[in-house]
């Protein structure tokens, strides 16, 4: 390994696995979202109603956690909505959104178009099920169990997810839907409920 | 394939990888017809193969991550399958709460956009765990077998997925395509894929391994076989730390990470690179003792209000059950 490879490694290695060193953020500092469908709320709850939906990548200016509900905390869009955001929710460093750029990372997208351009979806390679298939007997029957596997893993929405969070009592980070729905004043928000 | 809930890690992970044919590289060295060629152009393209030491294209990352899925598949005898019985190549319906449980989680990685998928290796007798690159995940059934609530679930998934996050097991490939350049061009018949190798070193070091499955493969077999070592002990207590961050982001109490590493055994088969679990243990409570927010800066994390929900009652039952199939282990 070059010395200008490792040290890219290094940076990479810091910025994934330790984000805390990477950066201190003070109040009327930026944040980046961290997780799928993460819910700006008009008021500090999971069952309170979601103002936008933001994705991974995303900016938000901190102004600070809520006074009673410190895992709470107020932020303001990119496009000047403000609300409340959980903890787990945001970091101070940025996600690797390497399946919403194009040309290895030349070329920056919209994050919040990532949910819907599809370029999350994967499948068993088709190389891999080429091998897999050419090396005949178990390993052929391996590509045709993982390839269900697939399907029933691609088959868990973020709405499952949502639910059995609320269920199991853990944390409100990923929301049910990918966009706030219009008139949201007027009912829950269906991933926090 | 990466590898591994630790520990115990190193004896499955061999016990996996045993049904793998591994590739013999100074067999097919003699059997291409040749070796050695020691000019100094040989020289200087041995040390062009370094050149492959670069970041994967993900399309690149999907292809090894999806083969390296398949061996392990195979040679852990297959995927849970359904408890009626049923011949063929289904999947346990366990598989959607695996599933929950892991998306949820990475969805709040630092690769949200990985499509993660996980799976119950049809396996009884080896507590392990295994992660490929592009993202698929793989449990035992003894390992889930000796699990006592969600939280320790989330451990064992944390801990893979922060291999996968942390890039680990693309170092082995990244040292795999590298051997295997210099391989090649020490031979002067080469083999299958052996030209798309050599000459990636000129155009950046990325391969296109879907138009080609056959250096797939040889890469794949090489990967493993540079996974059977184990990682190594930086890597483990970095895997430990990032997965005890996941859990807490999700509101799993870590504690329940400290309780699944003493299920985990020390054994001399592991080597020397492993850690010892109680290290392990000794530098995450120092970790976690250590999360305290600075004053008047944002904190990522927080320990109010985490917790360890039990298991799936279905899930539970579903081990108990001793139905099972899956792919049948080569006899070889």
């Amino acid at each position: 390994m070059t010395m200008r490879t490792r040290a890219a490694w290094v940076a990479l290695m810091l910025a994934l696995g330790f984000p805390s060193l990477a950066s201190a953020v003070a109040v009327g500092g930026s944040l980046y979202v961290k997780a799928k469908n993460t819910r700006v709320m008009e008021s500090p709850s999971p069952t309170a109603n979601a103002v936008v939906i933001l994705q991974p990548g995303e900016q938000v200016k901190w102004e600070g956690a809520d006074a009673k509900n410190k895992q709470w905390h107020k932020v303001k869009t990119a496009t000047g909505k403000k609300g409340f955001v959980f903890q787990s929710n945001l970091s101070t460093t940025a996600p690797d959104m390497e399946l919403v750029v194009e040309d290895k990372g030349k070329r920056k997208v919209n994050p919040a178009g990532f949910v819907a351009s599809g370029a999350a979806v994967k499948a068993l390679s088709p190389g891999a099920v080429e091998y897999g298939n050419k090396k005949g007997g178990n390993h052929k029957q391996a590509v045709a169990q993982l390839q269900n596997l697939e399907k029933k893993a691609k088959g868990v929405s973020t709405a499952d997810i949502a639910k059995h969070v609320t269920q199991a009592g853990l944390f409100p980070v990923v929301g049910a839907e990918a966009t706030a729905k219009s008139g949201a004043s007027k009912g829950r928000s269906k991933g926090g409920t | 394939m990466r590898a591994h809930w630790k520990t115990v890690a190193l004896m499955g992970l061999g016990l996996l990888a045993s049904s793998c044919k591994g590739v013999d590289w100074t067999r097919v060295a003699q059997k291409a017809g040749t070796v050695v060629n020691d000019s100094a152009s040989a020289t200087k393209e041995r040390a062009s193969c370094e050149k492959l030491d670069v970041e994967p294209t993900v399309t690149e990352e999907y292809a090894i991550g999806s083969a390296m899925a398949i061996h392990w598949v195979q040679g852990a005898g297959g995927l849970m399958t359904p408890t009626d019985g049923a011949k063929g190549t289904g999947v346990h319906d366990v598989h959607e709460y695996l599933n929950v449980v892991g998306k949820n989680l990475g969805a709040q990685s630092s690769r949200p956009t990985l499509e993660w998928t996980f799976g119950v290796l049809n396996d009884d007798e080896n507590f392990n765990a295994v992660s490929t690159p592009g993202a698929y995940v793989f449990v035992t059934r003894k390992l889930l077998s000796q699990l006592d609530n969600e939280g320790q679930l989330a451990g064992v998934l944390a801990h893979e997925i922060a291999h996968v996050v942390l890039k680990h097991s693309i170092k082995q490939y990244n040292a795999a395509k590298v051997s295997l350049c210099k391989t090649a061009v020490t031979m002067e018949a080469g083999f299958p894929g052996s030209g798309q190798l050599i000459a990636s070193t000129d155009s950046g070091g990325n391969l296109d391994l879907d138009g080609d499955s056959a250096l797939l493969g040889d890469l794949t077999e090489k990967v493993i076989e540079l996974a059977e070592s184990g990682n190594d002990k930086e890597q483990e207590y970095a895997a430990d730390q990032l997965a005890a961050r996941m859990m807490i982001s999700a509101g799993y109490d870590p504690n329940a990470y400290l309780v699944l590493l003493r299920k985990t055994t020390d054994s001399s088969s592991l080597g020397s690179r492993h850690p010892k679990k109680a290290d392990r243990e000794k530098r995450l409570v120092t970790f976690l003792e250590g999360l305290k927010p600075a004053q008047g800066q944002f904190a990522e994390l927080s320990l109010e209000g985490l917790r360890s929900p039990p298991l799936k009652p279905e899930l539970v039952a579903a081990l108990k059950s001793t139905s099972r199939g899956g792919v049948a282990k080569d006899g070889k």
